[in-house]
């Protein structure tokens, strides 16, 4: 064997090995410039030397020579398609390892169960009003048909910057403000925090938030009330809940209702329970037809228009939904409870 | 109220059981409390209004029942053992002001035997949640909780010369009640007076002086009727709030006065006692009953449904009323004196509502000539802004608008506070001029049960007084970050918060809403560190401020990781227009983009950079970023050296090179008059 048959012996276990150490296209095209390079490529210097040879010794050696060259050739267009394939695509070795996570900030409970109410009366053509939280006699009380020094005012305890303002003891002022500014037809709810001197209890706190509602219009009626807040509580409490109207008394309303929901914890089924007190029922929001004195009192001819309004504790009504015990709950913003009402 | 089931029987032949009878409460809007057995009789507690005083006593409460069932109402009788004498021989009654007292009825019963009272009246008086007393005593309250007319009995022995004068108090009078407080009284005040001094609290309480004891024989029973207003204050003023002014302040029936003294007197009779002859009564100006219209096809209008004549007419006539028809389906109607209530036509079409039961009443749809725009603009911004911070991971938060007046002033906020009058506590005495004290609050709360990081906003009002005496009531968005941003996972680690955390979110709200770039100048502030807070304004117009809380204000709080606060004036953000929305044509073709490092003096802030940027006028510039910022390192000190990729394109064609490398030039010489900048 002559020592170019042996040479090219030594290159081809250099090739061997390095061809089985490439992994990739650049040491691929490293390892073609290295063997097959017009210049210094190994094979093309073993040529240079080929052609030194006695032309028997050339005879032998060229065909070693030139199935050396095909071998390599080979071998680089197979390593060529390996490395241009994609690799297997692995993720991880345990794909059932948590996901990554973006937190979404959770809206507060009150927010999200007045949206809800609001985009009921939205679809129903209605527009959201709001008005100032700090009020006068007149429009918390006398324009609402509260006289001066009567009991009625009890029930709405109120808390007074000065002998003109006060804290607004419901949303109903704004009923006023709006009345007075717009000739119906009105079509409005006005959601907003309240203000009552309380002492807090489970059920009360000294502020919360109300929504109200106002229409009115030529012809409305208590069938018209009594329709637009069934389907009102249906939509908030599902299609199933009962529902009763039962009279009450607010002085700017006549005649007056109060909406009972039944038990959503006991459905009237435990005389202990601890929500309804074992009557079955939950009074959730206070309505009626527009007072005539209210109408007068912003000058809309009782004989021509009519209208109803009610008025609901958002606070409390959540309190039913959510199955939450404690209002102040709600005030206390403790990330573990307001973090439940990021799943909407 | 209790209403006790042995008691209505008195009025109604009832039928029904006490059980049954529950149900039937309810649907005229005599809400059952509760229900109670008390010695095998039958209590419920049910809940009044402040316009029915009627239904504070057990015959105005039948009259609802009997209306409703189709019962008639009895009228008992009350049989009096006489005496010779006439009243207005006994006792001389004179009314001084008859304004506020505008009813008095008065008679003597004499030789009474005080002492335990028989057990059917224990019994009532128990059934109205009382003790009982002795007879006397227990009959003035069971006539008070049978017709709702207080009354009051004086030992008659013990009025000096006889007398009875009903006046206003005095200046420096006073009474010693009978529970036993010395009253001060002022002339605003009703009492009832003997010849020398106050023995009674007029409709509210009687005197200790004057009250039955076990020695009294003489009983001079009051029977009378004050006006609701004076009792309210008088109640109000001085605290007390007892059986007697809670009816008289909600208007008792001026027409049961005498029959409150009869029954009274009838009962103290069969005490053993005998009345005086003759009932005065001073009653100078009698009132006329009140008349009301009503028409039939009002009904149906305001109630949706037509209800019948018969059932109309009946109903109002079982409640007491006398209906005159003028003409077919019209009336005028008769009030009794005993439903204050009752004034114009709605309150009778709510008795027919009522009667009628408004399960009857049908449910329909309310119908609309127009629909309103659903929301105001205003609205969907805030919501939207909600959405904005929501997605940047804070939690939204609601606290009192209250605040405690000796911790804002740590704050400095410059506001005016509005104090209220009677607060819940001295805690809660002013009304929040800053949403960032209520954050701080709850980011303690939170730290201190177990939370790494507090990330919350909130949006509301702050309120204060204006300069000229107004009070002003403002929407503010307050936002805090502090602590751990996100939890660790296996897959990545936890980051503590930081002040670009905040500004990005911020900076977001402005783009998203569709506002103005803001500009955010350096400024101290009372909340923040020195140095470590910036105002935030829309073209001069201050809109807030964002930076590092005060270490002071933290230590205050007990807050010890560091917290990054920010505050919106959302009034002043919502009143700007935000720019109107129209798209913007996708390039059609290919853009160029150039890369520019330079350092320029480290005292040029980034905003300045920017707005220099943003005011470069070079042809085909299209957009910028700044990519890259570091001082230190190879630069000289007081140096920082910014990297800008700047974005070239033509909208009809693809630039040429040269194009491109004359905007850059342009770029350059103008940054370097500007800016002062160093290539690198
Ligand atoms: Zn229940």
């Amino acid at each position: 064997m002559s020592s170019l048959q042996e040479k090219i012996e030594q290159y081809r276990q250099l090739f061997n090995d390095l061809a089985a150490k490439t992994k990739n296209i650049k040491e691929l095209e490293e390892l073609k410039q290295a063997f097959l390079s017009r210049k210094k490529g190994y094979i093309t210097l073993l040529f240079d030397e080929l052609k030194q040879l006695s032309p028997e010794e050339k005879k032998s050696a060229g065909v070693v020579l030139n199935d050396f060259k095909m071998e390599v050739q080979q071998t680089l267009t197979e390593l060529e398609q390996k490395c241009l394939k994609p690799k297997a695509e692995k993720i991880s070795p345990d794909l059932t390892l948590p996901g990554r996570k973006i937190y979404w900030g959770a809206p507060h409970p009150i927010t999200l169960f007045q949206r809800k109410i609001e985009k009921i009366f939205i679809s129903m053509g209605f527009a959201v009003e709001e008005g100032p939280e700090i009020e006068t006699d007149y429009y918390n009380f006398e324009a609402l048909n509260f006289p001066p020094y009567h009991p009625a005012r009890d029930s709405w305890d109120t808390l007074y910057i000065n002998d003109r303002l006060l804290l607004r003891t419901h949303t109903s002022p704004v009923q006023i403000r709006v009345m007075e500014k717009k000739k119906p037809p009105i079509r409005i709810i006005i959601p907003g925090k309240v203000y009552r001197r309380e002492t807090p209890d489970p059920t009360h706190l000294p502020m919360f938030h109300q929504v109200e509602g106002l229409v009115v219009d030529r012809g409305i009626t208590f069938a018209h009330l009594k329709g637009t807040l069934e389907y009102f509580i249906r939509a908030l409490f599902g299609e199933k809940i009962k529902i009763r109207f039962r009279p009450s008394f607010f002085p700017f309303t006549e005649p007056s209702a109060e909406v009972d929901i039944e038990c959503i914890a006991c459905h009237g089924q435990d005389a202990q329970c601890r929500v309804c007190g074992g009557t079955g029922w939950k009074e959730i929001l206070g309505a009626g037809l527009v007072d005539p004195q209210v109408f007068k009192n912003v000058n809309i001819d009782p004989e021509k228009y009519s209208g109803w309004a009610f008025g609901l504790g958002i606070d409390r009504t959540a309190m039913l939904a959510y199955e939450i015990p404690e209002m102040r709950y709600f005030y206390e913003n403790d990330l573990r409870f307001l973090r439940q009402f990021n799943r909407r | 109220m209790n209403i006790s089931y042995d008691w209505l029987k008195e009025y109604l032949d009832l039928t029904v059981l006490p059980e049954e009878l529950a149900k039937y409460f309810d649907q005229i809007g005599l809400m059952i409390e509760s229900i109670k057995k008390v010695n095998g009789d039958t209590v419920y507690e049910i809940e009044t209004y402040a316009n029915r005083p009627d239904t504070l006593g057990h015959l105005g409460v039948a009259r609802e029942l009997a209306t409703l069932l189709g019962l008639p109402l009895k009228t008992p009788s009350w049989p009096l053992n006489e005496l010779d004498q006439a009243t207005f021989d006994l006792v001389d009654i004179q009314v001084l002001d008859s304004q506020l007292c505008p009813r008095y009825c008065g008679l003597v019963v004499k030789s009474v035997m005080v002492g335990p009272s028989p057990e059917w009246l224990k019994r009532r008086i128990e059934a109205c949640g009382l003790r009982p007393i002795n007879n006397v005593v227990d009959i003035s309250n069971y006539v008070c909780f049978s017709l709702g007319q207080p009354l009051h009995t004086f030992d008659f022995g013990r009025l000096r010369e006889a007398r009875i004068i009903v006046r206003r108090a005095r200046k420096g009078e006073t009474l010693l009640t009978l529970d036993g407080q010395l009253v001060e009284l002022t002339p605003d005040m009703l009492v009832i007076a003997d010849e020398s001094k106050p023995v009674a609290l007029a409709g509210i309480i009687g005197g200790e002086e004057s009250a039955i004891t076990e020695k009294t024989t003489d009983v001079f029973i009051e029977s009378a009727n004050f006006d609701p207003v004076s009792i309210r204050l008088t109640a109000k003023k001085l605290g007390l709030t007892t059986d007697a002014s809670y009816r008289f302040e909600r208007g008792v029936d001026i027409n049961t006065a005498p029959l409150g003294a009869m029954m009274a007197a009838s009962l103290l009779s069969r005490c053993g006692g005998k009345a005086s002859r003759g009932l005065i009564d001073v009653y100078p100006s009698q009132r006329k009953p009140k008349s009301v219209p009503l028409r039939l096809k009002r009904i149906a209008e305001l109630l949706g449904i037509e209800i019948p004549e018969e059932f109309v007419v009946r109903t109002l006539t079982a409640l007491g009323l006398k209906l005159n028809e003028q003409k077919p389906g019209v009336w005028v109607a008769e009030i009794p004196s005993f439903r204050v209530d009752l004034e114009r036509e709605a309150d009778l079409i709510e008795e027919i509502a009522r009667f009628f039961g408004y399960d009857h009443i049908p449910s329909e749809v309310t119908p609309a000539r127009s629909f309103e725009l659903p929301a105001s603009q205003e609205q969907d911004c805030l919501w939207f802004l909600k959405e904005i911070l929501f997605h940047y991971g804070f939690d939204e938060v609601i606290n009192f608008s209250f605040a405690d007046q000796q911790k804002e002033t740590i704050w400095q906020t410059g506001y005016q506070p509005i104090k209220l009058q009677n607060p819940i506590s001295s805690r809660a005495s002013i009304l929040r001029t800053s949403i960032l004290p209520g954050l701080v609050e709850n980011a303690v709360w939170n730290y201190n049960r177990e939370a790494e990081g507090v990330h919350i906003f909130e949006t509301g009002k702050i309120y204060f007084w204006e300069e000229d005496g107004k009070q002003r009531e403002e929407w503010h968005l307050g936002l805090i970050t502090s602590g751990l941003k996100e939890g660790k996972a296996w897959n990545q680690p936890s980051r503590e918060t930081d002040y670009f955390f905040l500004k990005g979110a911020i900076e977001d709200l402005f783009s998203y809403l569709g506002y103005d770039v803001p500009s955010f100048e350096p400024e101290d502030h009372s909340f923040f560190q020195s140095g470590q807070s910036v105002k935030i304004s829309i073209k001069n117009e201050p809109i807030g401020y964002l930076g590092l809380l005060k270490p002071e204000t933290r230590k205050a709080y007990e807050l010890e990781k560091l917290a990054y606060g920010g505050e919106l004036n959302l009034t002043a953000l919502f009143g700007r227009q935000p720019r109107a929305f129209t798209f913007t044509a996708v390039p059609r073709y290919p853009g160029t983009v150039r890369d520019l490092s330079f350092q320029v003096e480290a005292q040029i802030n980034f905003q300045d950079i920017y707005s220099q940027l943003r005011k470069l006028n070079v042809p085909f510039l299209e957009r910028f970023e700044i990519y890259d910022r570091f001082e230190g390192g190879s630069l000289a000190p007081g140096q920082v050296s910014y990297s800008v990729r700047f974005f070239f394109r033509h909208e009809s064609r693809t630039l040429l090179t040269e194009e491109v490398d004359r905007a850059m030039l342009n770029i350059i010489s103008q940054l370097k008059s500007t800016l002062k900048i160093q290539l690198r």
